[in-house]
């Protein structure tokens, strides 16, 4: 079976319409619609604002009792067996998700999609290890990488499926900084249409567009540089109303 | 984790897999079959033989031998404490027959060799609907989580250590459980959207 | 059941499978424990316990599967770092092979006991004790017994005697199941034990 990639042009990128989405008792989207075609977005926003959620929804993880989500041109929950060459995800901890204990044998995996035979998706992956110089990375076991390098892996094992979407879920939290930065440069180039989700503002601050998720809403939505201000002059505010509400002994001055 | 599968090169490794696979299958049940102790006793000293013939390559697979030895002390030793010596005997030698066919087979027979014909045989399976490919993905799987295990475990280990000043031992093992019940649903989760399943 | 639930499940199966396989080889790696008179404690049959309690009959049995087909194909992962084909050949094999039987009894006893639903994580550690006592040690034990009569030609009551050596470190494990069994119900309350929730 051969496979092709989705005859959907890429600006179809992302959409949901009207999603509600419930989690037990909770409900995390009400009437969430949102067009996403923009090459590189960032995703920012309090914990449990509902980033991981949109993330999971994106991937068919979670399913929507109402509404829709479609990404690049696939029915996400009516299509489900092309979601993965459509979109990959890459979740904070590399060793919630390496699936093999060698590093061949996990880049292999994600070419199982496609039919590719086990054998033949192992020579694969050693020559996409080996024309970006990590030749020597192939055979190697898992548990004895770093956590960074664990950390690339994963997203190595991401670019070898080749989805048309990649969805990172706080991918610099746990990386030194030429880790960081070694991974903001596979971004810039990567093919992919691109979705950020992070706490560490500076990565997303240029992006073309960048979306401020509040308790399962988009507080804001637009240029990277506008959206990160106004979030981070949101916190300070509430940080600085939560220290004044509490009565100390030595007022901090300067809060506001 | 290490491997019974010896990187030192004997004339075994050069055989294929599945031949070695029918040739232990045979053999073994012939050797369970045929009680007549000449037969045993033959049979063990040609095995031995192929055995020796090894050389360093057996010995990832030695210690497993001298548990068959000592396995067949004892069962010769209760046999002829029974007054049935000559069955001990032949019991003992089949034993340690037995088990060196196979160790024989595993220090010379790459993992994802036998795996490849393990596969090959379940293949008609498959036509049935069976899913044969998921025996590679579930054995990568159990590994990893096996590696994880231990890694885990250090880390609340050291976290204990750190907050009583004692060993956590057993008392670990609960919570433990609970941590790679979480991974492996997290897991689970990364396989839903990477895999056609 | 929609198509996306049905691939979480089976991705969610795959995982469970896997990981109790792996807990099964990991307490192969423990090294033995010895009571007093230098009874032997292994912690292997301890994961088969686990195994069948946790993930109840069918994936317990599974997860049993792929460990020996692991330890088939040449992966030491047996206690004291056995592994291979020669090792279906040893006294001990009996043993082995109940495994999947055993994982699968103590599966039914557990769903039979707990009916299935949420119970107490008290009730839970009891119905857990039971189910490691017949699962884990009365099957294990059967088919081990058969095992040292025709592999190694002992008499059913030199077999039975023998066997028995190991029963009071065995009864030490169904304890340790019924603990565990006991932290994991109050760490995920919405775990349903003997297997009814995948």
């Amino acid at each position: 079976m051969t496979f092709f990639l989705a005859q959907t042009d890429s600006t179809a990128g992302i959409r949901l319409s009207d999603v509600h989405l419930r989690r037990g008792a909770q409900a995390v989207f009400q009437g969430l619609s949102l067009h996403l075609t923009q090459r590189r977005i960032g995703l920012i926003g309090d914990n449990g604002a509902g980033k991981t959620s949109l993330f999971r929804l994106l991937c068919g993880l979670e399913h929507a009792h109402q509404g829709s989500v479609q990404v690049a041109g696939c029915d996400v929950q009516r299509q489900r067996e092309q979601l993965p060459g459509v979109v990959g995800l890459m979740f904070q901890n590399p060793d919630d998700q390496i699936i093999f204990p060698t590093v061949e044998e996990e880049l292999g995996l994600s070419l199982q999609y496609r039919g590719i035979a086990r054998k033949a998706a192992i020579v694969q992956a050693q020559q996409f290890l080996a024309a970006r110089g990590l030749a020597d990375w192939a055979p190697r076991a898992v548990s004895g990488l770093s956590q960074g390098q664990r950390q690339q892996v994963c997203f190595l094992a991401m670019l070898m499926a080749a989805p048309q979407v990649m969805l990172l879920d706080e991918p610099f939290a746990s990386l030194d900084l030429p880790g960081q930065a070694r991974l903001a440069r596979e971004l810039v180039v990567a093919p992919a249409q691109v979705i950020i989700s992070t706490h560490v503002l500076d990565h997303v601050r240029h992006f073309e567009r960048v979306l401020w998720l509040d308790q399962g809403q988009v507080r804001s939505d637009g240029p990277g540089a506008t959206v990160c201000a106004a979030y981070e002059a949101d916190v300070q505010d509430r940080i600085a109303q939560q220290l004044d509400a509490v009565p100390t002994s030595s007022t901090t001055a300067g809060a506001q | 984790m290490g491997t019974l599968y010896s990187e030192i090169p004997s004339w075994m490794h050069r055989l294929p897999a599945g031949l070695k696979l029918l040739l232990l299958a045979l053999s073994s049940m012939a050797l369970l079959v045929l009680s007549d102790l000449r037969i045993q006793a033959l049979a063990f000293a040609a095995i031995a033989l192929l055995y020796a013939s090894l050389g360093a390559a057996s010995r990832p697979t030695r210690r497993l031998v001298v548990v068959a030895l000592i396995a067949s002390a004892l069962v010769g030793g209760l046999h002829a404490a029974t007054g049935q010596p000559w069955l001990g005997l032949a019991s003992g030698l089949r034993l340690v027959s037995t088990t060196m066919l196979g160790a024989m087979l595993t220090a010379t027979t790459r993992f994802g060799d036998l795996l490849g014909v393990a596969e090959w045989l379940l293949s008609p399976l498959a036509r049935l609907g069976l899913p044969v490919e998921r025996l590679a993905l579930q054995l990568g799987l159990m590994l990893r989580f096996a590696e994880q295990f231990f890694v885990q475990w250090q880390r609340l280990a050291d976290a204990y250590r750190v907050r009583t000043g004692r060993s956590g031992g057993w008392r670990l093992l609960a919570p433990l459980t609970i941590h790679m019940l979480i991974t492996a649903r997290n897991v689970a989760d990364a396989l839903a959207i990477r895999l056609k399943l | 059941m929609t198509t996306e639930h049905r691939t979480e499940t089976r991705a969610q199966r795959i995982a469970m499978v896997a990981l109790f396989a792996a807990l099964l080889a990991a307490f192969g790696m423990i090294p033995k424990i010895d009571l007093p008179l230098g009874v032997p404690i292994t912690a292997q049959t301890l994961g088969v316990m686990l195994a069948g309690c946790m993930l109840g009959a069918r994936m317990g049995f599974q997860a049993m599967v792929l460990f020996l087909a692991a330890v088939a194909l040449g992966l030491p992962l047996l206690s004291g770092g056995r592994g291979g084909m020669g090792v279906f050949f040893l006294p001990s094999a009996g043993y082995l092979v109940s495994y999947p039987v055993a994982a699968a009894v103590a599966g039914l006893v557990m769903r039979a006991l707990t009916g299935g639903g949420p119970s107490s994580p008290a009730r839970l550690a009891g119905c857990a004790f039971a189910a490691s006592v017949v699962g884990g040690i009365v099957v294990v034990h059967a088919f081990g017994v058969v095992g040292l009569m025709l592999l190694a030609k002992l008499s059913f009551v030199q077999a039975a005697v023998g066997t028995l050596v190991f029963v009071p470190g065995d009864l030490v494990k169904c304890v340790l199941v019924a603990l565990i069994v006991h932290t994991v119900a109050r760490g995920l309350p919405d775990w349903r034990f003997g297997g009814r929730h995948l």
